[in-house]
C-alpha cells in the first residue's frame, strides 16, 4: 500500500502543475471540454447528414439543424474557453496566440492546435453564414476544413488539457473518438461510389491515425512528466512544485504514520 | 450530297471554297463603319428585326432580339469589363445524327459564314470570335487565315472542336467548352447573352442564321421577306433522308410543303408510313397527312411536330416505328450529361419502358409508366435533352396507336428485326465526363454532402 | 415580413430547382410538403405557380435549409 500510495503520487502531482488560483482556470477546463463534446455532436450530425441518414422520426432536415446548432454553441464555448485562457495571466498567453499558432510560450506545440482549431472554426463560421453570397465550391472547399478542425481540437485537449490522465475525463474522450471514428467508417463504406482507391485509402487513413494517436496518448499525456515535455515554462513547473511541496510533506508525513501503524 | 437550287441563297451551285470565288460572287462583306457606342443599335442589328430572321440551330429564337440583347449588355458592362467586351460563338457542331446542312454549308460556302460572324461581332461590339464545330475544322482555319490576309476580319476568329454528344452543342455547354469547364449545359439565368464566355455577353448562333445575316447585311431586310411566309419569313436549309430516293440537303423557302420537299428528294424509294419531322426532339406525322403540313415551325407544332434544325427521315411501311423509336429513345438516354437528376434517371428508365413495348410486351402498367415517365422528366433539367425525348415518345404513342395495340396483344410485329432507318452515330459514344474535380461523380446516388 | 410597407400586395414569388446544383438529399420535401412532392427517385417536384402569400417563410426556410443552395425563390419569368 505504502508503494501504490508512492506511485500515485507524482501523476496527482502532474495532474495539477499549473494550479492557478483564479476560477477561470476552471472554467477555461470546464469550456474546453464542453465544447469538445459540442464539436463531436456537429461531427456526429454532419456525418449522418452527408450519408443521407433518416428515420421515420428523424428527418434529414432535424440532423441538419442540430448540426447547426450544436456547431454555433461549440462555437460560442470555444470563445469563453479562449477569452478566459487570456484573461488568466497565470500562464501568459497574450492575444496574438489566440490568432497566430504556435509562437505561444506556453506548451507551443499543444496550445497551437488549438489556435489553429480556434482559426478552423473562425472560417467555417463565416463562410456558413456568408453562404448564399458566395460559390458554393467555395463554401464546400472551406466546409471540407471541417474534417481536419475535429481532431487538432482533440489533440490539443490532450495535449494541453492538464484533465487528461483523469479517468473520467480520459473516457469521454475515448468515447468521442468512438463515436466519430465508427460513422467516419460508415462515411468513407458509403461516399465515392466511383473512387474505390479513395475509400481505401480513406479507410487505411482512418486506422493508422487511430493508432498513431493512442500511442502518442499512452507514450505521451499518460505517462509522468508530460508537462515538462509538452513545453510548459520551467517558472510555472518550479511554481506548481513548490506549491505543492508542503502537500507532498504533508502526505509523505501521513503515510509513515500509517506504515508505523501497520507495522 | 446533291441539292437542288430553287431562288438558292445559301447554298451556291458550286462550291464556294476560295475567298475570291466567293468575293466575287457576294462582293465584300459591307462593314457599316460606325462605332458601335452610338445611341440607337448599330444599323445591322435593326435591319435582322426587321426581316424576322429566326435562329436556325433548332430552338428558333428571333435573332435580332438576341443580338440586341448581347449589344445591350455590352454597353452596360460592369466594373472591370470595358463596353466592347462581348463574344460571338458560330455554333457549326451539327450533333443531330440526321442533320447534315451545317457541314453542308461550312463545306460550300464557309466565307459567307465567316463573313456572317465578323459582321455580326461587329454589331454587338465582340473583340473575340468562335466558330465551333466536330470535325473538317483544318480547311475553316486555312479560310480564316486568308481573310486575315485580305483584312477581312475584324476580329480574331477561332475555329475550335467540339468533342461528340449530342448535348456538347447545347448553347450553355458551347459556353461552358469555351470556359473550360467542359461541353455541359447549365442552368439558367444567366443566359450566355448576359454572361457566357469569361462572363462577357455572348452571342450564340448557328452557322446558317449567321449565313443569313451575312446576306441580309448585304441585301437588306426586304429582300429577305421576298421568299417564305409573313411570319416565317426567308429560306431554311432541311435534310431529308430515309425511304427517298435521293436524299441529302435542300434549300426551301419557308411554307413550302412536306409534299413539294419530298419531291425534290426524288419520291419514295419505298412504301411509306410516316415521317420524323424536326429531328430527334420533333415529332412522327403519319403519311399521307404529312404532305399537306406547311414547313413552318408553326404549323409543324400544330400538327405535332416541329421544325427544328430542318430534319425529315421518311419512315418506310417496313419498319416498325416503336422500335425506330426506341433505339434513338436509348442513345439520346445515353446522351444525357447527367447532371440532372429527372434526366439522369428518367431516360433510361423511358428508353427501358419503350423498349419493353416494341421488342416485348406492352402491358397495360407498363404503358401507364410511360406516360408518367412522360411528365416526370419534362421541364426537369437544365437543357431540352428530357422534354425533347418525352415529346418524341409521346408522339409516337399518338401517331402509331394502332402499332401499339398490335404490340399489347400480340408481341413485337416482325418489322423490328430490319435495318434501322433513323440513324445513330457509331459508336453511340456518350459525352466526356465532366472535367472540373469539385463537382461530385454525377452517377452516385445518394450524393454525399461534405 | 413580405408585406410592403403600405400594405400593398408583395410581388409573386415562385418556387425554381436549378436541377444542376440539386443532388436529392430531400430537405426542401421535408419542409415544404404543401408544395413540394418527391419523385421516384427523390428529387423535388414543385407544384407550379406562385407561392401562397402564408406559405411565403416557410418557402423561405426550405430555400434556406438546401445543401446545394438549388432551391430557389424568384419572381416569375
Amino acid at each position: 500500500m505504502t508503494v501504490r500510495l508512492a506511485a500515485a503520487l507524482p501523476t496527482h502531482a502532474e495532474a495539477v502543475v499549473v494550479n492557478s488560483a483564479t476560477p477561470l482556470w476552471y472554467i477555461t477546463r470546464a469550456t474546453g471540454l464542453v465544447a469538445m463534446v459540442l464539436l463531436t455532436i456537429s461531427m456526429v450530425c454532419g456525418l449522418l447528414s452527408s450519408v443521407g441518414y433518416q428515420r421515420p422520426g428523424l428527418p434529414r432536415f432535424v440532423t441538419l439543424g442540430l448540426h447547426r446548432n450544436a456547431s454555433v454553441l461549440a462555437v460560442a464555448f470555444t470563445a469563453v474557453h479562449i477569452v478566459t485562457t487570456v484573461t488568466d495571466g497565470y500562464a501568459h498567453i497574450p492575444v496574438q496566440d489566440v490568432f497566430i499558432p504556435f509562437i505561444s510560450a506556453y506548451r507551443p506545440l499543444w496550445l497551437g492546435l488549438g489556435t489553429v482549431t480556434s482559426d478552423l472554426l473562425l472560417a467555417l463560421t463565416i463562410t456558413s453564414l456568408l453562404r448564399s453570397r458566395m460559390s458554393y465550391r467555395t463554401w464546400r472547399a472551406v466546409h471540407w476544413t471541417a474534417y481536419a478542425c475535429w481532431p487538432v481540437a482533440l489533440l490539443h485537449g490532450l495535449g494541453t488539457g492538464s484533465d487528461t490522465p483523469v479517468r473520467w475525463v480520459l473516457l469521454l474522450t475515448l468515447l468521442c473518438v468512438a463515436i466519430v471514428t465508427a460513422l467516419a467508417g460508415w462515411r468513407i463504406a458509403v461516399g465515392w461510389p466511383g473512387r474505390p482507391i479513395a475509400r481505401v485509402a480513406g479507410a487505411v487513413a482512418l486506422v493508422l491515425a487511430l493508432i498513431a494517436a493512442g500511442a502518442w496518448l499512452s507514450a505521451g499525456p499518460l505517462k509522468p512528466g508530460w508537462a515538462r515535455r509538452a513545453g510548459t515554462p520551467p517558472a510555472l513547473l518550479n511554481h506548481a512544485a513548490g506549491l505543492l511541496a508542503p502537500r507532498t510533506a504533508q502526505v509523505a508525513a501521513h503515510i509513515g504514520q500509517t506504515a508505523a501503524r501497520d507495522a | 450530297m446533291p441539292s437542288r437550287a430553287v431562288r438558292m441563297r445559301l447554298l451556291p451551285e458550286t462550291p464556294q471554297l476560295t475567298l475570291d470565288e466567293h468575293l466575287s460572287t457576294y462582293g465584300p462583306p459591307p462593314f457599316a463603319d460606325t462605332a458601335c457606342d452610338t445611341a440607337g443599335a448599330a444599323p445591322l442589328i435593326v435591319a435582322v428585326e426587321q426581316s424576322g430572321l429566326a435562329g436556325r440551330g433548332g430552338a428558333g429564337f428571333p435573332a435580332g432580339r438576341k443580338m440586341r440583347a448581347v449589344a445591350e449588355a455590352g454597353r452596360r458592362g460592369g466594373p472591370f469589363r470595358s463596353q466592347v467586351g462581348t463574344v460571338v460563338v458560330a455554333n457549326g457542331a451539327e450533333s443531330e445524327p440526321a442533320s447534315g446542312k451545317d457541314r453542308l454549308l461550312l463545306r460550300r460556302a464557309p466565307h459567307l459564314v465567316l463573313d456572317g460572324i465578323v459582321l455580326a461581332a461587329e454589331a454587338v461590339g465582340a473583340t473575340r470570335a468562335y466558330l465551333c464545330v466536330h470535325d473538317e475544322a483544318a480547311p475553316l482555319r486555312d479560310a480564316v487565315t486568308s481573310r486575315e490576309r485580305a483584312g477581312l476580319n475584324r476580329v480574331p476568329v477561332q475555329v475550335v472542336d467540339v468533342p461528340g454528344g449530342y448535348v456538347a452543342s447545347q448553347e450553355t455547354a458551347l459556353v461552358g467548352l469555351l470556359n473550360g469547364t467542359g461541353p455541359l449545359p447549365a442552368f439558367i439565368p444567366p443566359r450566355p447573352s448576359e454572361r457566357g464566355v469569361r462572363r462577357h455577353p455572348t452571342l450564340v448562333q448557328n452557322v446558317e442564321t449567321l449565313a443569313n445575316i451575312a446576306l441580309i447585311a448585304r441585301h437588306g431586310p426586304e429582300w429577305f421577306r421576298e421568299a417564305g411566309t409573313p411570319s416565317a419569313p426567308g429560306t431554311a436549309l432541311v435534310t431529308v433522308s430515309g425511304a427517298v430516293a435521293r436524299p441529302g440537303v435542300y434549300e426551301a423557302e419557308l411554307g413550302t410543303t412536306i409534299e413539294t420537299l419530298l419531291d425534290w428528294a426524288g419520291g419514295f424509294a419505298e412504301p411509306p408510313q410516316a415521317v420524323l419531322a424536326g429531328g430527334y426532339f420533333g415529332g412522327w406525322l403519319p403519311l399521307p397527312a404529312a404532305r399537306r403540313v406547311h414547313l413552318t415551325d408553326q404549323a409543324l407544332r400544330a400538327a405535332g411536330a416541329a421544325l427544328g434544325p430542318g430534319v425529315l427521315i421518311v419512315l418506310p411501311e417496313s419498319s416498325c416505328p416503336l422500335a425506330e423509336t426506341a433505339r434513338v429513345t436509348g442513345y439520346l438516354a445515353s446522351q444525357s450529361a447527367g447532371q440532372c437528376g429527372p434526366c439522369r434517371n428518367g431516360l433510361p428508365a423511358l428508353a427501358d419502358a419503350l423498349g419493353q413495348v416494341a421488342f416485348g410486351r406492352a402491358a397495360d402498367d407498363l404503358l401507364r409508366w410511360t406516360h408518367q415517365l412522360l411528365g416526370l422528366v419534362s421541364g426537369r433539367g437544365a437543357c431540352h435533352l428530357p422534354d425533347g425525348t418525352a415529346g418524341l415518345v409521346g408522339s409516337a404513342l399518338t401517331t402509331f396507336a394502332d402499332d401499339l395495340r398490335y404490340h399489347a396483344t400480340r408481341g413485337p410485329c416482325g418489322r423490328a428485326a430490319r435495318l434501322p432507318v433513323l440513324p445513330l452515330p457509331a459508336p453511340a459514344a456518350p459525352p466526356a465526363p465532366p472535367a472540373p474535380p469539385a463537382r461530385p461523380d454525377p452517377r452516385s446516388r445518394p450524393e454525399a454532402l461534405a | 415580413m413580405s408585406r410592403a410597407e403600405d400594405g400593398r400586395r408583395p410581388r409573386p414569388r415562385v418556387l425554381r430547382v436549378n436541377p444542376v446544383a440539386c443532388q436529392g438529399h430531400g430537405m426542401c420535401i421535408e419542409l415544404l410538403p404543401e408544395l413540394i412532392a418527391a419523385d421516384p427517385w427523390g428529387y423535388p417536384l414543385i407544384t407550379p405557380g406562385p407561392v401562397p402569400d402564408r406559405l411565403l417563410p416557410l418557402a423561405q426556410r426550405a430555400v434556406n435549409s438546401c445543401p446545394t443552395l438549388a432551391l430557389l425563390l424568384t419572381s416569375p419569368q
